[in-house]
């Protein structure tokens, strides 16, 4: 038992916040629901970030390091499903990036989806895969902060089976990746926050000195410290269990965060022009993933007190 | 980074479990109902702590020197995860572990270590607390018990109230004012229980039966090599032994062990179908699984040798969640049980939900010290 990082793993963290923090810096209008992050993903790609979890000595720990810290970005990066979900999920396989991850249901919006190379669909009982860089995809013009398109027919018809790949396998560690990015946007919405409240004055005072602001934020804090945790935990383990925690932890930290921090900063939350958008609707549009907070606890029930999911 | 036990601690559970298995007995549940405070359970701890102790079991983690077996701060943990898990049949002998020796350790004189380390380790002697007064609770500063100097002697006067396990401690580390407003001249005290001028009133409550008690001070007198740590020093003990104590007891180890029951039972009657159900219990179930890996992280911090942060609060705030989301779970899908009482893992669960988020500092004061000492917000003016 020991919850330090080793100094490897200190120094790759490092050199990840490094390369991540320069792209922190915000356009002076923000114009768009959501920054692309085009910079960051050829720069992540030169520095070989996305083999991370194949990389000799590494694996999900140092993925889920990965995009963790690329989710605080304001810049909306495919990152899980190519850095952890792929490499963990599909070992023998290679999948080009960006990758969309998406369950069979035609007409759902999908994220990453305009711009996507590959396509792997959870289609109950086997995993599809579909080379959709040279099919049409209607992009969805959404509030939420990601690039959305939508899983048509046709799209589902031109996928086929991937064989020899445990469905399981691939929700456990989409959980994994699900959980992680939220944590990361979770927590660059919340030290926003905790700034803004420390900054705008009312009533002669720093909102931040009032109890219920500071209540609300330090139960955030709680909530995405024991997600967070739980996060650290699956990718260590490699246990299914554990990847349902992680995921049900994430997507109700991600609900009540998204709240909160748009409660505190009042009015000005609302706007175009201030970035806390570009987290929070990130976080909303995690929420409802793989089925919502629900579907992950019910995951837990099964896998704590039956034989397993069912497909 | 690594979640995995070693073989040391595996063992040592397993060591524990055994142990257990051993000496619990038959009828535990029904015989203690899994009340920590109840005549029965204390009893028993004056026969089992002994026996713990003789497996060097009772204090693994304190050094060798003292007689421990001078191994890491997880093996405590480990320790306490195992006792809770049972029902704690070290009665609040916990306590003497968790808080009372390290204290000792850390402030006594060389007199009192002498005198009360062997008693301790004898497992045959336990120890309440008495610091929360009839104005003093989440305030702590404004208590008002006094203990005047005369000569080589103090005075004591006063109350404590909550106090547990008053009615069957063998003695109290309790605090007094020796001069000084608020923090400053606090000053405690070890007082035996049998003293005179201690009286002790049982208050009737819904947690346990000897859970808390009013303790009255009259014309107390006590010889100063009672006094313990400096005088007016006693903020600073009292510092550090809430650190001590608020990432003390595992709850969780119960609460995941009712859960894992409540679970059982309504499969046994079918009724662990309902998708509802289900999400509820496995939202409990995370939660639960949350705490205790937030507590491990402080006790890594406590093993490495690290000062105690706010994350110790998280892990209170924590607690005080996952508790409540378990006996929801049961108040909503075992209401039978709960109002008809017979099960007392059921019961007890639920039960010991009533103080999660008021003893050792209410739930608003871990907020609080999150929000200043994690997020650095301004404090209130
Ligand atoms: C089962 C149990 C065992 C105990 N055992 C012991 C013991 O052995 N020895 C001992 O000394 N004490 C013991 N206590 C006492 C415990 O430490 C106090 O109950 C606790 O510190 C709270 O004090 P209080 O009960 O006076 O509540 P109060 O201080 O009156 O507070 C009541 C409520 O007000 C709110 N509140 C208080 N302060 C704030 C604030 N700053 N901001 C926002 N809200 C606030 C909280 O919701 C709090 O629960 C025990 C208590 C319980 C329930």
């Amino acid at each position: 038992m020991d919850f330090d990082l080793s100094s490897d793993q200190s120094v790759l963290a490092e050199a990840i916040d490094n390369l991540v923090g320069r792209h922190h810096t915000l356009p002076s209008v923000i114009a768009a629901h959501y920054l692309p992050g085009d910079g960051l993903d050829s720069d992540l790609a030169q520095a070989g970030f996305f083999d991370i979890a194949r990389s000799e000595g590494m694996s999900a720990l140092e993925a889920v390091l990965l995009v963790e810290r690329v989710a605080r970005a304001p810049v909306a990066v495919e990152i899980g499903a190519s850095a952890l979900v792929v490499p963990l999920a599909l070992p023998d396989h290679e999948i080009s990036r960006p990758v969309a991850l998406a369950d069979a249901r035609a007409g759902s919006p999908v994220r990453f989806l305009p711009g996507a190379s590959s396509l792997l669909v959870d289609a109950g009982s086997e995993i599809r895969i579909a080379d959709v860089s040279r099919l049409n995809i209607e992009p969805i013009s959404s509030t939420f902060a990601y690039p959305f398109g939508t899983l048509t027919s046709a799209i589902l018809d031109a996928s086929e089976p991937l064989g020899d790949v445990s469905v399981e396998l691939l929700r456990q560690w989409r959980r994994v990746a699900l959980a992680t990015e939220i944590c990361g946007a979770g927590k660059s919405a919340l030290d926003l926050t905790v700034q803004y409240v420390k900054d705008r004055r009312q009533f002669g005072r720093p909102i931040g000195e009032f109890q219920s602001v500071q209540h609300r934020l330090a139960e955030c804090t709680m909530l995405l410290a024991s997600a967070r945790m739980m996060a650290l935990r699956a990718a260590l383990t490699g246990n299914s269990l554990d990847a349902a925690e992680a995921a049900s932890l994430a997507q109700e930290a991600g609900t009540r965060i998204h709240h909160e921090t748009h409660q505190f900063h009042g009015a000005m939350g609302i706007t175009m022009e201030y970035p806390l958008h570009l987290w929070t609707y990130r976080l909303k549009a995690l929420q409802g993933e793989m089925g919502g907070l629900v579907a992950q606890t019910g995951a837990v029930a099964a896998l704590r007190w039956d034989d397993g999911e069912q497909p | 980074m690594d979640f995995n036990w070693t073989r040391e601690h595996d063992a040592f559970r397993a060591r524990l479990r055994d142990v257990l298995k051993r000496h619990l007995p038959d009828d535990w549940a029904e015989q203690s109902r899994y009340d920590t405070s109840s005549e029965y359970t204390s009893k028993f701890s004056r026969k089992f702590c002994p026996i713990l102790a003789q497996e060097g079991l009772l204090i693994p983690h304190w050094p060798k020197e003292l007689g421990g077996e001078g191994l890491d701060g997880f093996h405590h943990w480990i320790l306490g995860e195992e006792m809770v898990a049972a029902g704690e049949p070290r009665s609040y002998q916990y306590m003497s572990v968790n808080w009372v020796g390290p204290t000792m350790m850390r402030y006594g004189t060389k007199a009192q270590q002498e005198e009360f380390i062997p008693k301790i380790k004898s497992g045959n002697f336990i120890w309440c607390q008495g610091f929360s007064e009839p104005d003093a609770g989440s305030d702590l500063a404004a208590l008002r018990t006094r203990a005047e100097r005369r000569g080589d002697r103090y005075l004591i006067n006063g109350s404590k109230i909550w106090t547990s396990g008053a009615s069957f401690a063998d003695h109290c580390l309790m605090l007094a004012r020796t001069g000084g407003e608020r923090r400053e001249g606090i000053t405690v005290f070890l007082v035996p229980m049998k003293h005179p001028g201690v009286e002790v009133r049982v208050i009737p409550n819904y947690i346990g039966e000897r859970t808390v008690h009013e303790v009255f001070f009259t014309e107390v007198e006590v010889p100063a090599e009672w006094r313990f740590g400096d005088e007016s020093n006693g903020w600073e003990i009292v510092t550090y032994i809430l650190h001590q104590e608020r990432v003390g007891i595992p709850r969780y180890a119960f609460s995941m062990r009712v859960l894992d029951h409540a679970v059982e039972l309504l499969k046994k009657r079918g009724a662990f179908s309902d998708s509802a159900v289900r999400a509820r219990a496995g939202h409990a179930r995370a939660a639960c699984e949350a705490t205790r890996y937030l507590a491990l992280d402080v006790i890594n911090d406590r093993v490495k040798g690290r000062p105690p942060s706010a994350k110790t609060s998280i892990v209170r705030y924590s607690q005080v969640r996952s508790d409540r989301l378990v006996a929801d779970f049961l108040a909503d899908y075992l209401a039978d049980e709960l109002v008809s009482g017979q099960d007392r893992m059921i019961a007890s669960g639920y039960k010991r939900t009533g103080s999660v988020g008021i003893a050792s500092g209410a739930a608003e004061v871990q907020l609080d010290l999150i929000a200043r000492n994690h997020l650095d917000l301004p404090r209130r003016r």
